[in-house]
């Protein structure tokens, strides 16, 4: 070998060798960065089958159970208006008074409407929870979703992990519960994206649940002098087998990574002993308690995108009032985290988009189901239950209002390319070509 | 004519005790015995968490786990999205139980190529390769740091012991 030829093959190497480990997985040397909008984003899922007419038309009573004058809003923190002052059963119980006769004191100074982008009047693509959940997190109706199955689409998780580059703990699914299908959000079974992309999840009241503490809470703590061998002798014998991708199985954390969602899990246990978990004023529901766990978790991982179910709202099948309780709670929860992440996680705070959507309405027409104030109840499978509204507020959202009752903008699969527009792979995710034809990102939308 | 009855029937017996009294023959097919063993690359299917957990606890406790504890055990590794990191921590909260039966440190250091083929036994119902055997004896050798926790904790969450 000649010397130009020596030194030209020995610059290509160092050159690789510089560059190679900073490939993204898409095969990008670096994650597009023109068009960030912000660091973070949260999205409440405020799923469990969601009223346009309690919700964002603040009708309250009247449209639901034609009490005349009984309209009014009871989501104060996240829409605009004047509460109900009538048959107030929405709040918490006082002693001596009626059952939910004391609502909860609004914790936001300014609601998110206020502050924010509102689209009152968007449109759901499926009347069932699941769909809607994995629409909300694939950006893709998937009429031939199957239940206890993963999604067929990539989530939104997969999209940011393989087009912007981040990292397993920096895409988190907070699910309320391992009923249906709701652990398997945090990744689809895509043959181009799956598990190997997949977020972090935690099904967080029974991950910290007393069974949680049982099982986990008496984990050793392993010193990283500890864990090195372990893992070397682990990473070996996994090299022996060789797992083919399809048979991956897990979210692919580093082994760093590995080590501080186990120390998490831990601290977790150990603040909830000592009473030290930051947790909303009103902690009286499931849906609360995964509020609360999301909210550590945001704290500790400081994660770029963190998405958070909550479902309480479904008692409306058989108890209105227990559906207007939760609706109210669920406000008091989502506008709580809004809170915290300002108050607490400075690495957040101004520079974090905060989504709010519901997965499904719920009917126009009422079942014949009674609750202990004879108020009828609601099941989700006609028209009304396709109307949905969508929330955004945080760095750089414009304070608009969209659309409104008469005029529809907006699909809820419009979620997806719209995280994807505020971390800059909007173009990546819709060469992907996997989303709903006619979603948009929301700010295409204005 | 009675003697002559008599020795037809001695002659009878003769020829029926000469006939039924043949020498037993013994056939081999070239088969030599040999213990049964399960092969790598031939497992394929992943255990499910309950196959998971229940042959775990019953590797380490030696008895196998009640159903109430294997129902609660299942939930809560279900609830966690890393598999790994969730079955690493059910395994350490194990090892901080007592109970559980496994060779003192001691024992494993006396005679390192021996536990290495028995922890592959145990785990993986297979023999070591000849690189496997000489890669952990050397490990286990050169790092006195290393105890049969570690290596245990290594074999339980690696991916073959995953399946079978």
């Amino acid at each position: 070998m000649n010397r130009k030829n020596f030194i030209t093959k020995s610059s290509i190497a160092l050159g690789g060798g510089i560059l190679a480990p900073y490939i993204l997985p898409s095969g990008r040397l670096f994650a597009k960065t023109g068009s960030l909008k912000a660091d973070h984003v949260v999205l409440v899922m405020f799923a469990g089958g969601v009223r346009q007419q309690e919700s964002v038309l603040g009708r309250y009573l009247e449209d639901s159970q034609g009490v005349s004058g009984a309209a009014g809003n009871i989501m104060s923190n996240l829409f605009e208006g004047n509460a109900p002052n009538k048959k107030i059963a929405y709040g918490t119980s006082v002693s001596g008074m009626p059952n939910g006769s004391e609502p909860i004191p609004k914790l936001l100074t300014s609601s998110l409407e206020k502050s924010g982008l509102l689209f009152p009047e968007m449109t759901a693509q499926s009347a069932g929870h699941y769909v809607g959940l994995s629409t909300l997190l694939t950006g893709n109706s998937g009429t031939n979703q199957g239940l206890k199955v993963r999604p067929a689409y990539p989530t939104i998780f997969e999209y940011l992990r393989k087009h912007a580059g981040h990292k397993a703990t920096d895409a988190w699914f907070i699910g309320n519960g391992i009923g249906n299908s709701t652990p398997l959000l945090n990744s689809s079974n895509h043959k181009d994206y799956g598990l190997a992309y997949g977020g972090n999840m935690f099904a967080a009241p029974v991950t910290f649940s007393s069974w949680g503490k049982e099982i986990l809470g008496n984990a050793k703590t392993y010193t990283r002098t500890d864990l090195e061998p372990m893992y070397f002798m682990k990473n070996f014998l996994d090299q022996s087998f060789a797992l083919t991708k399809d048979q991956i199985s897990s979210v692919s954390n580093t082994d760093e990574e590995k080590t501080q969602i186990k120390d998490f899990i831990k601290n977790v246990f150990t603040k909830q002993q000592a009473g030290q978990l930051a947790m909303p004023p009103v902690t009286d529901t499931g849906d609360a308690l995964n509020m609360m766990y999301a909210a550590e978790v945001l704290r500790e991982f400081k994660p770029k995108m963190l998405a958070v179910n909550i479902s309480g709202v479904d008692a409306c099948h058989s108890n209105f009032t227990g559906y207007l309780q939760n609706l109210h709670r669920a406000d008091h929860i989502t506008g709580w985290l809004w809170q915290y992440i300002q108050n607490n996680i400075p690495q957040m705070s101004g520079n974090t988009i905060f989504i709010v959507a519901p997965e499904c309405g719920r009917n126009q027409n009422p079942n014949p189901i009674l609750d202990q104030n004879d108020w009828v109840s609601y099941d989700h499978s006609d028209a009304n239950a396709l109307r949905v509204w969508g929330l955004m507020a945080g760095k750089g959202v414009p304070n608009l209002r969209v659309g409104g009752e008469s005029q529809p903008v907006g699909r809820l699969t419009d979620i997806v390319p719209t995280i994807a527009d505020i971390f800059g792979v909007l173009d990546d995710v819709n060469s992907a070509g996997l989303l709903d034809p006619l979603a948009k990102s929301l700010y295409n939308r204005i | 004519m009675r003697n002559f009855k008599r020795h037809l029937f001695s002659l009878a017996l003769l020829a029926l005790l000469m006939n039924s009294c043949t020498k037993e023959r013994v056939i081999g097919f070239g088969v030599d015995d040999a213990q049964v063993y399960e092969d790598k690359s031939r497992k394929t299917k992943k255990k499910n968490d309950a196959e998971f957990v229940s042959i775990l606890y019953t590797n380490l406790y030696q008895t196998a786990i009640s159903p109430n504890q294997l129902y609660k055990t299942q939930n809560v590794i279900y609830s966690i999205g890393d598999q790994d990191v969730a079955n690493e921590m059910l395994l350490s909260n194990y090892f901080n139980t007592s109970g559980i039966t496994i060779p003192l440190d001691a024992s494993m250091r006396s005679d390192i190529g021996t536990f290495v083929i028995n922890t592959f036994k145990r785990f993986y119902l297979r023999y070591p390769s000849e690189g496997e055997k000489a890669y952990f004896v050397n490990y286990i050798k050169n790092n006195a740091s290393v105890t049969v926790e570690m290596v245990y904790t290594a074999f339980a969450c690696s991916e073959e012991y995953q399946y079978y």
